[in-house]
């Protein structure tokens, strides 16, 4: 058996996972994050949903129940969190923008608008109500993406298909970094016939540095160009997802990917250390204190069987809503199953509050009374809690 | 005005079967169906190709009506039928002296039966429960009802026949007190189309007494909704029954690549207004894992009902021709065709135009015993390697469905519905049930013009909200992480809820 030895250790490699992650190690802590797999950010637009209540999301925070997460961690440390990551973002090849006080409207692909805050600086010009003329570039036979969706919602718009050979989003994207590619998707789209106005694309401008990708394209055309974000497989959400690993790499966290903790070694009230599945020798992680990001039922943190709803890690309680028959609406389209308020319930230092176990942190969608679909809250209530459930850490370390 | 010999009301296996003997006996006619073929038990029901050894205990004419047509549709419905074979498997606990009249009985039938020990039992379907005492090999088989009715329905398409799918009958049309037509409205455009003829037939199950009380009289029928739940898995090839008296959830059928394990048994009163209970899927499940205990860790896809209409008592005008099945004279130039199963529909289908075709002065007999059904040479299957080079081209990852498919079926039958595409591709049907592929085939009738964004935006509502309705009973484990993704899509990324 490999041990090591860190002072924080992250379970779940998700946006809270990352941001708590990051969080200690600019405190300077040895941190370590274990992740089975990739995260739902990678499944996700990439834009930061805050809460879409208000025209200010913090605002709306007052008015939201008393056992929401974002209660606990009050509206200027979710604002603080928020800045925290622009800035680990501006580091990166793609930096975001926006304002964490400030909800915009962004077109989706079937020419809705979505209420987000932060959005990565190639949708900047995303506003969907904004009155411009919008052409719709997109790619002959993709998949994922019909502009005819989106031309028929709004008035000054219409579309155009290039034929990149390729049909889905990934193969584009790749197709993208190559510089003959580009060079031949310029040169089209420089002798397209339409009204002056800006071009939106699906978001498939490269995997590495799309901004690079985009500030070429404008400055060759002349025309303010954004991104929409597609169904997943999702460009952006991937590119968010690399970008906050190898940063982390970069500030010194340790990363373990691709294996699951396969169990938990206790010591009375503390956990000590856990074990990773690993194909070979397992190997054991201590650390004198852990956080459990893993997430909520789309990345396994969570698990419904018929009956209950079990925590796959520390096996820690979990409030349930009601039998199974109550889980769900009749209604899809009824915002907020009760299903979505399942969860760990914490008390004010991230701890779970059902459990004696001294040195554990919880973090990100895995919280009871969550509810991200109702409140359109996913990244922000991650990267909020994630910073959050860090500096309670700290305050127990130090 | 459509002018024909004889409508029929319901493209059920029912339905369809009379349309083809009436094709073969050369009687002109229209079939409507409000929804798409299979719309009704049709397409709810289990695809159990009776051998009649459920009923044999209990109701030995049907049994024997059962394994007469088991033999009949092996050989004419070659694509429909999965000669699969079936086991009534006997657990600890369950009666021997039931197992000894089941034999007896089957002999008597004329069910060939043979009796195997476990090991020999594991061996045919090893997930079976190994703790079992014995089973017992009869012919039942696997079959494909929308298949079935498509094949019935298409001789009668290519020989002259009328066949309106998405044409709900609103009106029948009286003159004298006698039916002399129907009215039929176009469930896309509203229109509505008068359709005169000398007869008409009700086959439409659970609808009959509502198209009977439009024609002024009635089909008395108990109503009884069934349910069932689907295993993401091919967990069996053969089908297995339990061997006790019939009860819940005692059978599961392998289809395709998955198994469907019914059933429930709850009376209802509206054929509209059915919905699957959690608790039923419950009692499915519990019960399917004792058969297969695998049964209760695979991850259960969807969970779907349909309405059994039940024959209430004979009433004085009708005829009793067999206890599965009733047609009723109206004696209005109505005939309602009540009851039954889907494994003897032809048999329905028979009795039904021997009834009619003193009408008609015309004395040719039935053939559709001997006759294979026409068509089936179309459905030879598309070959995973040529599906697996095309992969660029795939619209639907569960099902292998390519874009050319849906294009395919799009413009062959000129839909707009999804369910369409859907039972002629199976996109869909696979484990996330149509959430990412819908989309996409929506996006597709977009681009070749079939359908407008409008449009396409109201049917994906309308689909999600169907699709829901199939999924939510069985939420938990995978599935429910998968919902939750879908949930993801549609609400979070598209933001639909608040565009309404
Ligand atoms: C399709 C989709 C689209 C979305 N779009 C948006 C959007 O546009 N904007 C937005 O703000 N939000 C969006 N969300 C919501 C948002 O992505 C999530 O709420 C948020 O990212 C959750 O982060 P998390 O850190 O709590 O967990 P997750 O991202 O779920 O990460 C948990 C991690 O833990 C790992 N893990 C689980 N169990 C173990 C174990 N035993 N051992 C080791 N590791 C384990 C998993 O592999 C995973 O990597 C979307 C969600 C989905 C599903
Ligand atoms: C849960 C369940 C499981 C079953 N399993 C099996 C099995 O495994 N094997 C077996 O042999 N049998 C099985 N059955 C029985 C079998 O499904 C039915 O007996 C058979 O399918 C009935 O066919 P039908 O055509 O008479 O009726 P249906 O299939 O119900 O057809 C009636 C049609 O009429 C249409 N209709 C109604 N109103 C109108 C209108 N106003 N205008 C136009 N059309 C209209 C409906 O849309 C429908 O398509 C099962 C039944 C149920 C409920």
């Amino acid at each position: 058996m490999i041990a090591r030895e860190y002072d924080v250790v992250v379970i779940g490699g998700g946006m809270s996972g990352f941001m708590a992650s990051h969080t200690l190690s600019r405190k300077g802590y040895k941190t370590a994050l274990i992740s089975q797999g990739d995260p739902v950010c990678s499944l996700s637009t990439g834009c930061i949903d805050v809460l879409s209540r208000s025209k200010d999301p913090l605002s709306g925070i007052r008015e939201l129940p008393d056992d929401h997460p974002y209660r606990l961690v009050g509206e200027k440390a979710v604002e603080e969190a928020l800045q925290f990551f622009s800035q680990i973002m501006d580091k990166t090849a793609i930096p975001y923008t926006g304002d964490p006080r400030e909800n915009r409207e962004i077109l989706t692909p079937v020419g809705t608008t979505k209420t987000t805050c932060l959005v990565p600086r190639t949708m900047a010009h995303a506003q969907g109500d904004a009155g411009d003329y919008i052409h719709v570039v997109s790619f002959k036979g993709l998949k994922d993406f019909y502009p005819s969706y989106i031309t028929s919602r709004i008035a000054n718009s219409s579309f155009s298909l290039f034929d990149a050979k390729v049909t889905s989003t990934l193969s584009i994207a790749t197709r993208f970094e190559e510089k003959p590619f580009l060079d031949e998707f310029i040169s089209w789209i420089q002798d397209l016939d339409t009204p002056f106005g800006t071009i939106a694309l699906p978001a498939v401008l490269g995997m590495r540095k799309p901004m690079a990708v985009l500030e070429e394209l404008s400055s060759k055309t002349g025309r303010v160009i954004f991104e929409i974000p597609t169904l997943p497989p999702s460009i952006p959400g991937m590119r968010l997802f690399r970008a906050l690993k190898s940063t982390l790499q970069q500030a010194g966290g340790h990363v373990y990917w691709g294996k699951p903790v396969s169990s938990v070694e206790r010591r009375g009230s503390r956990i000590e250390a856990v074990t990773l599945a690993t194909s070979g020798r397992p190997s054991r992680v201590y650390g004198r204190a852990f956080i459990l990001a893993s997430g909520s039922f789309v990345s396994g943190g969570l698990f419904a069987s018929r009956t209950s709803v079990q925590e796959t890690v520390f096996d820690l309680p979990v409030f349930v809503p009601g039998p199974r028959t109550d889980w769900f609406n009749h209604d899809f389209f009824t915002p907020g199953h009760a299903i979505e308020k399942a969860g760990i319930l914490i008390g004010p230092s991230f701890r779970p509050r059902e459990s004696d176990l001294e040195n554990l942190f919880v973090c990100g969608s895995i919280i009871a009374h969550s509810e991200i679909m109702k409140n359109h809250c996913g990244h922000g209530l991650a990267i909020a809690t994630g910073c959050a459930a860090a500096n309670a850490c700290d305050k127990e370390l130090s | 005005m459509i002018k024909t010999d004889v409508v029929i009301i319901g493209g059920g296996a029912t339905g369809c079967g009379i349309a083809r003997d009436l094709t073969l006996r050369g009687i002109h006619h229209y079939l409507v169906e409000k929804g798409d073929f299979a719309n009704g038990a049709t397409g709810a029901c289990h695809g159990l190709l009776h051998s009649g050894a459920r009923y044999v205990t209990n109701d030995p004419e049907a049994a024997h009506e059962c394994i007469t047509e088991n033999i009949i549709l092996r050989k004419i419905a070659k694509k429909c039928v999965e000669v699969t074979g079936g086991l009534f498997v006997r657990l600890p606990g369950d009666s021997r002296r039931f197992r000894d009249t089941f034999l007896k009985s089957c002999e008597d039938v004329g069910i060939p039966t043979e009796v195997l020990s476990p090991s020999r039992a594991l061996d045919l379907v090893e997930n079976l429960n190994p703790a079992m005492e014995e089973a017992i090999r009869v012919p039942d088989c696997s079959i494909d009802p929308f298949r079935l009715c498509m094949l019935n329905a298409f001789t009668s398409r290519h020989r002259g026949g009328g066949v309106l799918i998405h044409h709900k009958v609103i009106e029948i049309v009286k003159e004298k007190g006698r039916c002399i037509g129907v009215k039929a409205q176009d469930r896309f455009s509203s229109q509505v189309k008068e359709i005169r003829a000398k007869i008409i037939i009700n086959a439409t199950g659970a609808w009959g007494d509502q198209i009977a009380h439009l024609s002024g009289s009635e089909a008395p029928m108990t109503l009884s909704k069934g349910s069932l739940i689907i295993s993401n898995h091919r967990l069996t090839n053969m089908v297995i029954n339990r061997l006790r008296p019939p009860s819940d959830g005692d059978i599961i059928v392998p289809n395709e690549a998955v198994c469907l394990a019914g059933t429930t048994s709850v009376p209802v009163t509206d054929p509209d207004a059915i919905e699957v209970d959690p608790r039923e899927v419950d009692i499915v499940a519990t019960q399917a894992e004792q058969l297969i205990p695998k049964f209760g860790t695979t991850r259960l896809i969807r969970a779907y009902t349909g309405v059994r209409p039940l024959l209430k008592a004979p009433s004085g005008d009708s005829r009793n021709i067999s206890r599965g099945f009733q047609i009723i004279d109206h004696n209005n130039g109505m005939f309602s065709i009540l009851g039954g199963k889907l494994s003897t529909y032809r048999l329905m289908a028979e009795k039904m135009v021997d009834a009619i075709v003193g009408h008609f002065g015309v004395k040719v007999s039935c053939t559709t015993a001997d006759v294979p059904l026409e068509g089936q040479e179309e459905l030879s299957g598309y070959p995973l390697s040529k599906r697996l080079k095309e992969m660029d081209n795939i619209v639907c990852e569960c099902e292998l469905v390519t874009r050319d498919d849906v294009e395919g079926v799009i413009n062959s039958i000129g839909t707009k519905h999804i369910g369409d595409i859907q039972h002629r591709t199976r996109l869909g049907m696979g484990p996330c049930q149509g959430g990412f592929c819908t989309y996409r085939a929506l996006g597709i009738m977009q681009e070749i013009g079939r359908v407008s964004p409008e449009e396409s935006m109201h049917i994906l509502r309308e689909f999600l909200q169907r699709r829901f309705r199939g999924i939510r009973p069985a939420l938990w484990g995978d599935q429910l992480r998968e919902e939750q993704l879908v949930e993801s899509i549609y609400l979070g990324i598209l933001n639909m809820e608040q565009h309404q």
